[in-house]
């Protein structure tokens, strides 16, 4: 129990005043830019970082990942409320979010997605806390092929599922597919699929087509069904706030299995966005009310929110201790740590007890602080939903080009953010399943190159999959999830195939 | 308005054409098996050919006129269509004038646009509102986090 | 600390005044911005990022930098961006030689003459990285062993630096190694650690945490002498201990990856010789020696004819390797 003590020690250093009024501040930076798309934690760390280099190292650190606890908090909020995720990993808070907050509760649905993502981003430091080596040691066990295995998994546990016509789903994921290609290929270095438009070798970005698929889709479909957001109750509501947090427990289950998901996906190089799918994913299918999934089910925000935390905190750990970033933001930090005069790597858990110590009880605290502040932000955001239709289109159309235009400075990406809002649109109308096209996008290439760098090593030998018992693990348990709603048709012979009539109105419910 | 056919057709079309394009584009980068293991076209390739014959199934089912889509037969009413005009097209106007006017002149005359002339506000209030959205992104993108939006052709040759 | 900032402000206004006519040629009337060719927390946006803080810190100029990242296709984003702002004196490009590597072996649409050359500030060392229990402890050891089995060699990106210091390998020590290519150095370094590659050639800093953590080390430092004597890294080890890899028996006496700095075509000479300016004054400053000393870099400074003569001794020998490999675009 040496950790528990270290941990103590870790405790009188992160809860003294200074350093709650840096998580204060922090936090509320964070949800600024979080909420704001376009902007992420990248650039709130970015603006901050010359700040801190006057300060000791772990309150700079504290300071930024209380604005990493903010932001991710934060990127919730415009998923929810305007169907616009902000990050790869909060698109699945969308698919539940937002139907709740149209049906007049977004209170509900805000103060669900907070309360479980502290839950997980709670468990996810509790596994930091206690495995800290043990941990590390997995992740090192991950090599291209347990990659490709992970990447499989994410796919299988939310591919091959839901209402949406199976074709229809094959080519929106095959186009995914294909977009992801687009830019300079890491395997061979050669330029792929520009389409004789040369700023394309940058590839696609995943913001400026969300900004387009979800955001400016979302709003043609809306204006053409002449939508109104039913009457959110004109007063705030604290009350609701507190009973939406107070109904979590009974949704334990739920909770745990996305916790274990996130811990998992957070450690082993899955990361935030294909835990919160695959989370989404496996909980429509176990949960009892699975098939009401898409319409605002709380069990479907749970899910995703649980997991995305959880595995965002539990992916600081490979940062710090082998010094690989998992996303953006954990590059700029760790930049912020070779300023310091800091390696991130094995060594930083033995030569700097009192930094990484402070910074994981930091995490305990930090993320109190955040849930707290984020949760009285709440009726300030419900509120947003009563700004008439025609105020706030304009503004969402305008957060989306500003958004789409900051990704990487580019006017094109603007356009073909507006080209993706009317495919978006398209496929809302005609059902064909946005989220295999999104996942596609955000882990296609990462899975591509995976199974090519293999391919590589096992020069061009299949067996490679099955090679060890990790491997062969993940390999066996994605094909038993693609094949296990087959294997329930099969189960149950007279529940008779859907007919289209059947399959259109049941997916307008799952679609609106 | 517009026919759940029509609609459908466009699509499938629309999509068809963009697996052409990747099984076309992909074959410049090899598609097989070289010396550096999996060539880059191959998985863009597949990807390819797995868009355009879903397309081709989309695009049959379409034509066909099955029971499958006789219970919707429209789409698209000549209602819906004119609102859905009057969002996309000032939006579509409003990305196009970026480079000329940049994006505060823009989103200012866009918002100012949209509220006072179908009379969903009142003109000093939709000017208010226009200009608190240019300022307010101003203040948040270019002062407080440095990110430099287009400032448009027009702020070049006035000297901004 | 208030004497140290005094000392530095000193050492900038001493700058500052003995480069007074150089100054009033031109002056920058807007922000600049400078564009790193890398994603957050890769090398290059490290210069970038230190280079800006050092101009900021002494106000070599009134005007605020911004630094955008633009490091897709490896880099490729940030330059076609550079060729695309053609005349436009607010935008420097930070990147490696990649810029005149590229184009050789993909179908990118710049070269590097569609840029200014401004400088080539800091020289990256390569080392040839070793799992810590490999049972070999020279380069000699290590291509004895590698010509037997099937070596699995990692590295940063495909047909890029890395790469061709693995083809150079090859050829001088007689072996076929198998090139994996990763996204990064780091993710190498990972690799290596978890024994799913058998070695990689990093810089120093990419494998810095992991050589003191003791999950791998170097083996030799492609350079003709051996690094500067520095603290020590392990208990007992300091970079000035690895031994060059001539030393050991692997030819290859020099691979260095520098670091560039360009404008976008189309500037005036005026415009190009304020950055040249400015880029010596960032060069003189203790900040830029601790970022040199703490990157592990080597300090250098080319521009003008020197860098020009240096773009094309290499672009002739990454042509070599790169005809042998029939990577040449066509």
């Amino acid at each position: 129990m040496g950790n528990l003590a270290e941990l103590l020690h870790g405790f009188t250093i992160a809860v003294t005043v200074p350093h709650l009024v840096l998580m204060a501040v922090g936090v509320l930076l964070g949800i600024l830019v979080g909420v704001l798309p376009g902007l992420g934690a990248p650039n709130g760390v970015s603006l901050l970082l010359p700040l801190t280099f006057g300060m000791q190292p772990v309150s700079a650190i504290i300071l930024l990942s209380s604005m990493y606890w903010g932001a991710l908090f934060g990127g919730s909020v415009t998923s929810i409320l305007f169907n616009i995720p902000g990050e790869p990993s909060s698109v699945a808070t969308t698919f539940d979010g937002y139907p709740m907050a149209r049906d007049g509760r977004p209170t509900t649905a805000l103060a669900t997605a907070f309360g479980s993502a502290a839950f997980g981003a709670l468990i996810g430091v509790i596994l930091i806390t206690f495995l800290a080596s043990w941990v590390a040691q997995v992740a090192l066990a991950f090599g291209p092929p347990e990659y490709f295995a992970v990447y499989f998994l994410a796919f299988a546990s939310f591919v091959g599922m839901g209402g949406a016509a199976p074709i229809k789903t094959v080519v929106a994921l095959a186009i995914g597919f294909a977009i992801a290609a687009i830019g300079i290929d890491t395997v061979s270095g050669s330029v792929r699929l520009t389409m004789g438009i040369d700023e394309l070798v940058k590839g696609v970005n995943f913001v400026v087509a969300v900004m387009g698929l979800f955001g400016i889709g979302e709003l043609l479909v809306a204006v053409e069904e002449e939508f109104h957001a039913r009457a959110v109750s004109s007063k705030i509501d604290w009350r609701e706030v507190f009973r939406a947090v107070g109904r979590l427990p009974r949704h334990s289950v739920a909770l745990l299995r996305s916790a274990a998901i996130g811990c998992w996906m957070g450690i082993t190089p899955g990361g935030p966005t294909a835990a919160s799918f695959m989370s989404y994913g496996i909980a429509r299918r176990f949960s009892r009310r699975g098939r009401y999934f898409g319409t605002g089910e709380v069990e479907g925000i749970i899910s995703p929110e649980t997991a995305d935390h959880a595995a965002g905190t539990s992916a600081l750990l490979p940062m710090l201790s082998l010094g690989i970033p998992g996303s953006a933001t954990a590059a700029v930090m760790m930049g912020g740590l070779m300023i310091w005069g800091l390696n991130p790597g094995p060594m930083l858990f033995v030569d700097q007890k009192d930094f990484v110590w402070g910074l994981i009880a930091s995490m305990y605290v930090g993320n109190i602080v955040a849930v707290a502040l984020v949760l009285l932000t709440v009726p300030v955001f419900a509120a947003l939903m009563r700004i008439p239709f025609v105020v706030i289109a304009p503004l969402i159309v305008i957060i989306c080009v500003v958004g789409a235009y900051s990704v990487s400075n580019s006017y094109l990406d603007v356009v073909m953010m507006l080209g993706f809002g009317i495919v978006g649109y398209l496929f809302k109308k005609l059902f064909y399943p946005l989220a295999p096209l999104v996942l596609a996008i955000v882990i296609g290439d990462k899975a591509e190159d995976a199974f090519r760098q293999s391919m590589l090593m096992s020069k061009g030998s299949l067996g490679i999959f099955f090679a060890n018992k990790l491997v062969t693990c993940l390999v066996v348990a994605g094909i038993a999830l693609l094949l296990l709603p087959l294997v329930l048709q099969l189960a149950r012979p007279f529940r008779k195939s859907t007919s289209p009539a059947a399959e259109t109105a049941a997916q307008e419910k799952v679609i609106i | 308005m517009i026919s759940r056919r029509a609609l459908e057709l466009a699509t499938a079309i629309l999509t068809g054409s963009f697996g052409v394009a990747v099984v076309v584009q992909s074959l410049d980068n090899g598609i097989g098996w070289s010396s550096e293991g999996v060539d880059a076209g191959t998985f863009p390739f597949l990807t390819g050919i797995i868009i355009l014959a879903g397309s081709l199934y989309n695009l049959v089912r379409g034509i066909v006129p099955a029971a499958t889509l006789a219970s919707v037969p429209i789409a698209i009413t000549s209602i819906e269509l004119w609102r859905l005009a009057g969002l996309f097209v000032p939006a579509a106007i409003f990305v196009a004038v970026i480079p000329l006017l940049g994006m505060y002149m823009a989103s200012a005359a866009y918002v100012f646009a949209v509220l006072a002339f179908p009379r969903h506000q009142s003109v000093p209030w939709s000017a208010a509102t226009a200009v608190a959205t240019a300022l307010a992104l101003y203040v948040v993108f270019e002062r407080m986090f440095q990110v430099s939006l287009p400032h448009g052709a027009l702020a070049a040759v006035l000297g901004f | 600390m208030r004497g140290t900032s005094l000392f530095l402000l000193s050492v900038s206004v001493a700058v500052l005044a003995g480069n007074g006519p150089a100054l009033a040629a031109w002056q920058p009337q807007k922000p600049i911005e400078f564009v790193a060719t890398a994603g957050p927390g890769g090398g290059t946006d490290n210069l970038a990022r230190a280079v800006q803080n050092i101009v900021t810190k002494h106000k070599l100029t009134e005007q605020p930098i911004v630094v955008v990242n633009k490091g897709g296709g490896s880099g490729a984003e940030g330059y076609v961006y550079g060729k695309a702002s053609a005349g436009d004196p607010y935008k420097v490009i930070f990147g490696t030689s990649n810029a005149w590597q590229q184009p050789l072996v993909s179908k990118v649409a710049f070269n590097y003459t569609d840029l200014t050359p401004i400088a080539a500030m800091a020289q990256d060392e390569f080392l040839l990285w070793v799992k810590q229990d490999a049972p070999y402890k020279t380069a000699g050891d290590y291509l004895k062993a590698a010509a037997s089995g099937s070596f699995k060699m990692g590295g940063a990106q495909s047909k890029d630096t890395d790469e061709v210091l693995t083809r150079m390998i090859e050829k001088v020590g007689h072996v076929k190694l198998t090139y994996i290519p990763f996204k990064s150095g780091a993710e190498a370094a990972v690799q290596l650690a978890g024994g799913h590659i058998d070695s990689h050639v990093n810089n120093p800093s990419e494998s810095l945490g992991q050589w003191r953590g003791g999950t791998q080390r170097p083996l030799c430092v492609f350079s003709p002498k051996r690094l500067p004597e520095g603290p020590k890294i392990t208990a007992t080890e300091g970079w000035s201990d690895v031994p060059t890899c001539v030393e050991q028996g692997l030819d290859i006496k020099q691979y260095e990856q520098p670091r560039t700095v360009w404008l976008p075509g189309k500037v005036t000479p005026e415009q190009a010789a304020y950055y040249v300016d400015l880029m010596k004054k960032v060069q003189a400053t203790p900040e830029w020696k601790d970022y040199i000393e703490k990157t592990s870099q080597v300090d250098t400074f080319l521009t003008g004819a020197e860098f020009d003569q240096f773009i094309k001794q290499d672009l002739e020998h990454v042509k070599q390797v790169a005809t042998e490999q029939g990577w040449l675009v066509k």
